[in-house]
């Protein structure tokens, strides 16, 4: 009662004080970490100079992102030395790349990672070095704090994504029909993380149609049911469910444990990680080392960045998968790798809009984006006036060559509108509480496990470690997940060290 | 003269569905269950109009003159109906009364008007025009008037101004009428001396607005407000009834001068005055420097941190003569170091040791409170304990939040420390609850600092028995990441306050 009242007159007497002073909004910004200049020179087959001078060094890692930091976490732990890291941009850590500003660190791409099972066993390794895991408890301060995640839907909010609110009988029985379809799927062990452990040929067929189909096929109608399932798309994979291998899509649900304490978060996301990495094997990145030449033979591999030639005995190649046929000599044009274009936005708060306590994920049912993450809710302040949201975009409907021409030809401007005006619909004041939006273009956020891609030749080629140039990176597996990454990174690195100490592998 | 009659239509009958509105809104802002709020009030003041309407056929003579006067009485009860309901729920225990006689009495007027004013204007046209265009323009002005309510009125103006302006556009259509129907009127200018008293009243409500509103918050407290400022962190008011002190941070009580010797010689001493030679001591929260009193009465204590969110508070508590009177100037001791700090972040990076920790924060009403209260916090404030040291924690009341205190207690068990509830009586708030804990099993102390008002070495012992309305009850461990308590305790005051 109270509350209510003086809740009440001070918002009376803040609306009578506050809108007068109103004022146009003044919001900073600018697009940030661009890559696809130097990308598009490969793209274009533009001369390169030729190199000045030669290196030899036992092993490069191309690309210093999980995969490629986790090939050297394996290389660090088992005490070898003898390799450098190429990163592309001035900062390691690819989708675990992460900002910093006056307010907090925030994330730029991948901010979380689920509770890993039993079957992740490096994850648990890493995770176990990394303090996160310790006698088999998890570090409390990495679980996501309370509240975790809303939606607002109908007008209103609801806790959890998965909506709740407004459902009619049947979308009850659907969700749980589902659910229980999932679980039949969960124990028949074929889906997990990584994939590798369960992968097989026994539901190949569904990976030969699309999630949307089958979801049809088995009498999915309900309309939150599908908005839930192509949420959950756009969110893993950056696509539609009728862009989505519905192997790919029960893989999202069937392959982890329900889960109650998770997932493990930081402020700036996976950059936790990443500078965690950074702090063992950061002194043999090199950045801003793009790799335009890459020559495998017999007895090693040729890698060539900037005016540097780097002989090596063997190269990880940890970079994303479609530049191999730029870079790669004699390599084959790729027809089973998709990528889905992304945007990801920075905005910064003065202050917090509305009244509601912030969650760390907020969704707006029926947005075409993917809602924010606020940076600073793990923070273990008790008082926060101003935070980071970062704002995820997968650019899902049209196909990716169309959204990678829309990310290219609008400005900045354009986009801080899109931005404003989806919180807007919810967040009435939002451009009161927005200094600056920093933004991040990328036109191949993500591998898209497109119908047929799962299961496809080219990936099972690919994951062959018999080369001297070994392929590492989430791609491998077709879902661009951290475990995933880092599951080939350190496969590759132990079949290198294999290798090298002269095992028949 | 048609279309200004219609013009006048149109505005009262604005008039009359803002007043409807606002009536509902103050219902539903103050009372809550804005369904029933709205519903009641719309029914009551259709109904009331109904009664207006067949009250109409009572007045036969001097129509005009009548309209008039019903208009200045709606000016006047419309205008200032938000102030009213407003003054009323601050002041009275008849809110509901004062709604609903409000409403009645509105409805009827409002139900008045148009009745007399089709009568007025029936020679003038045929009765079929009548009645549509005079309903045509009520309706169409109540349209209006619903559209201009949430989206201009509420934001831009506020609830008293709104219908103060209202009831300006009453008393207007009023002076307006006495030159419409001048013909027809005698002693016009009484008429328009009493709708420029009506005008000038509501004016000076408008130009006071702010202030009607300050006035009616500040019977939130029940006493006389002798300090108020919203610090960067807090809303703080200060109020003093006679020799009662009371301290408000976001409206919610921390002490009473009256009583709070009993919580805080509670909080302090069975824990202080049980370890043997306590040589520092830190407080988290408690800027008011009541519990610092207490701890500077162990000489032996030689230093003392306090540790408080708000610089405007602990300035407040060693500046103003009143409250310095209060804590004997506790927080101007040398023995007290002060640091304006966020207390978790603050426990993390620090390393000191500590005797006693005292843990006085307010009670975890939303989520960022709530850290405060989790395995993760007191993990941390308990590798500040030295090897004898024991920590208190403020837990809310083992009574009225029986959940939330034993919840609380878990949460400590959880974190590796024994603990040692007990309960103490403080009138202002009720049963009180603290809990005592540390690494080691607890001795009652056997002997206290002089002094004390309310404390002796006979009732310490007494303080440690639950009787069985506030026994321990099961409860789940409050962690950050899944913050229990703050649920938990927002169903124990749903369940009393209900």
């Amino acid at each position: 009662m109270r509350i209510n009242r003086r809740r009440f007159l001070s918002a009376g007497s803040a609306a009578l004080i506050g809108l007068s002073l109103k004022s146009g909004e003044r919001i900073s910004g600018s697009f940030v970490n661009e890559s696809f200049a130097a990308g598009h020179l490969l793209r274009d087959r533009q001369p390169f100079p030729a190199p000045k001078k030669t290196v030899k060094v036992p092993v490069v890692i191309i690309g210093g992102g999980i995969s490629g930091l986790s090939a050297a976490w394996r290389f660090h732990k088992r005490g070898f030395q003898d390799y450098l890291i190429l990163e592309m941009n001035d900062k390691a850590g690819g989708n675990a790349r992460w900002g910093e500003n006056e307010v907090t660190a925030y994330p730029w791409a991948a901010h979380y990672v689920p509770v890993p099972g039993s079957g992740s066993t490096y994850v648990r390794e890493l995770f176990m070095d990394l303090g996160i895991l310790k006698d088999g408890i998890w570090n409390d301060r990495y679980l996501v704090f309370a509240p975790q995640e809303r939606l607002f839907l109908y007008g209103r909010w609801q806790d959890g994504i998965e909506p709740a609110v407004g459902l009619k009988q049947k979308d009850r029985e659907q969700f749980q029909k589902l659910e229980d379809l999932f679980e039949r799927f969960r124990a028949s062990g074929e889906f997990t993380i990584p994939l590798e452990l369960g992968l097989s040929q026994k539901f190949v067929q569904l990976d030969q149609i699309s999630f949307s189909d089958w979801l049809s096929s088995q009498g999915f109608d309900s309309r939150p049911l599908r908005w839930y399932m192509n949420y959950a798309c756009r969110d893993d994979y950056g696509a539609l469910t009728t862009e989505t291998s519905a192997w790919a899509g029960i893989h999202y649900f069937a392959s982890r444990e329900a889960e109650e304490k998770g997932p493990l978060t930081w402020p700036e996301g996976n950059g936790w990680i990443t500078r965690r990495l950074l702090e063992l094997v950061g002194d043999k990145v090199l950045t801003g080392q793009m790799v335009h030449k890459v020559v495998p033979t017999r007895h090693g591999v040729t890698v060539v960045a900037g005016e540097t030639q780097y002989e090596s005995e063997f190269a990880i190649f940890s970079a994303p998968t479609f530049v191999a046929p730029y870079i790669v000599d004699g390599f084959p044009a790729l027809r089973t790798f998709a990528y889905s274009p992304w945007l990801t936005a920075n905005l910064t708060l003065e202050r917090l809009p509305g009244e509601i306590e912030p969650s760390w994920d907020t969704v707006f049912m029926d947005s075409p984006t993917l809602g924010y993450v606020d940076a600073t809710h793990q923070s273990l302040r008790t008082h926060i006036d101003r935070t980071v949201w970062t704002f995820y975009w997968a650019l899902a409907d049209g196909t990716p060559a169309q959204n990678r021409n829309l990310l290219l030809q609008t400005d900045w401007n354009y986009w801080r509108q899109a931005i404003l005006h989806d919180l807007e619909r919810v967040h009435k004041d939002i451009r009161q509480c927005v200094s600056r939006i920093d933004i991040m273009r990328m036109g191949h956020a993500m591998v898209r496990p497109t119908v047929g891609a799962i299961l496809s030749e080219e990936r099972v080629r690919l994951k062959q470690r018999t080369n001297r140039l070994v392929f590492a990176n989430s791609d491998l597996s077709g879902i661009s997940i951290f475990e995933e990454a880092q599951f080939h990174g350190v496969q590759s690195a132990q079949a290198v060290l294999a290798r090298l100490s002269g095992s028949p592998f | 003269m048609g279309i200004l009659l219609f013009i006048t239509i149109l505005l009262i009958a604005a008039c009359g569905l803002i007043y409807e509105l606002i009536a509902g809104t103050i219902a539903s802002y103050l009372i809550g269950d804005s369904v029933f709020q709205f519903s009641t009030v719309i029914g009551t003041y259709l109904f009331a109009m109904g009664v207006g309407s067949a009250l109409s056929r009572y007045l036969n003579r001097g129509l005009i003159q009548r309209f008039i006067w019903i208009e200045l009485m709606l000016g006047v009860i419309g205008g200032f109906s938000s102030a009213i309901l407003m003054f009323a729920f601050a002041f009275t225990q008849g809110f509901q009364l004062v709604l609903y006689a409000m409403v009645v009495v509105m409805g009827v007027l409002v139900g008045l008007e148009i009745p007399l004013l089709m009568r007025i204007v029936k020679d003038r046209y045929s009765f079929r025009d009548v009645v549509a265009h005079v309903l045509t323009f009520d309706y169409l002005g109540a349209l209006g008037a619903s559209l201009l309510f949430p989206i201009i009125l509420v934001p831009r103006l506020g609830l008293v101004r709104s219908a103060l302006f209202f009831g300006l556009v009453n008393a207007g259509v009023a002076l307006w009428s006495t030159y419409l129907f001048a013909l027809q009127l005698v002693r016009k200018m009484q008429l328009r001396v009493a709708c420029l008293l009506v005008v000038g009243a509501l004016g000076f409500g408008i130009a006071n607005a702010k202030k009607i509103t300050a006035t009616a918050e500040d019977n939130i407290y029940a006493d006389e407000i002798i300090f108020a400022r919203d610090t960067h962190y807090q809303h703080i008011v200060l109020t003093r009834f006679k020799d009662d002190l009371r301290l408000f941070l976001n409206s919610h009580l921390q002490f009473s001068s009256r009583d709070e010797y009993r919580y805080h010689e509670s909080l302090i001493h069975p824990g202080l005055a049980s370890i043997p030679a306590p040589r520092s001591v830190l407080v988290l929260g408690g800027g008011d420097g009541l519990a610092v009193r207490e701890i500077l009465k162990y000489p032996q204590v030689e230093k003392i941190t306090l540790v408080d969110l708000d610089p405007e508070m602990t300035r407040l508590f060693s500046t103003q003569p009143m409250l310095t009177e209060l804590n004997k100037r506790s927080l101007l001791s040398p023995r007290l170091k002060v640091v304006n700090a966020d207390a978790f972040p603050w426990v993390d990076s620090n390393t000191d040791s500590f005797d006693f920790i005292v843990v006085d924060f307010p009670d975890p009403t939303n989520y960022a409170l709530g850290k405060l209260y989790t395995t993760a916090f007191y993990r941390a404030v308990a590798r500040h304990l030295s090897s004898q040291g024991y920590l208190v924690v403020q837990s809310t009341s083992p009574m009225f939040a029986r959940d939330s205190f034993w919840c609380i207690a878990e949460t400590l068990r959880e974190a590796n420390l024994q603990t040692f509830p007990y309960h103490v009586y403080v009138p202002s708030f009720g049963e009180w609850g603290f809990v005592l804990a540390g690494t080691h099993e607890y001795a009652l102390p056997r002997f206290l600092p002089v002094g004390l008002r309310f404390l002796d070495t006979k009732v310490v012992q007494t303080l440690f028995q639950f009787p069985p309305d506030m026994a321990q009850v099961p409860m789940p461990a409050n962690q950050l990441n899944n913050q229990v308590l703050v649920r938990t305790y927002e169903n124990d005051w749903k369940d009393i306050s209900h």
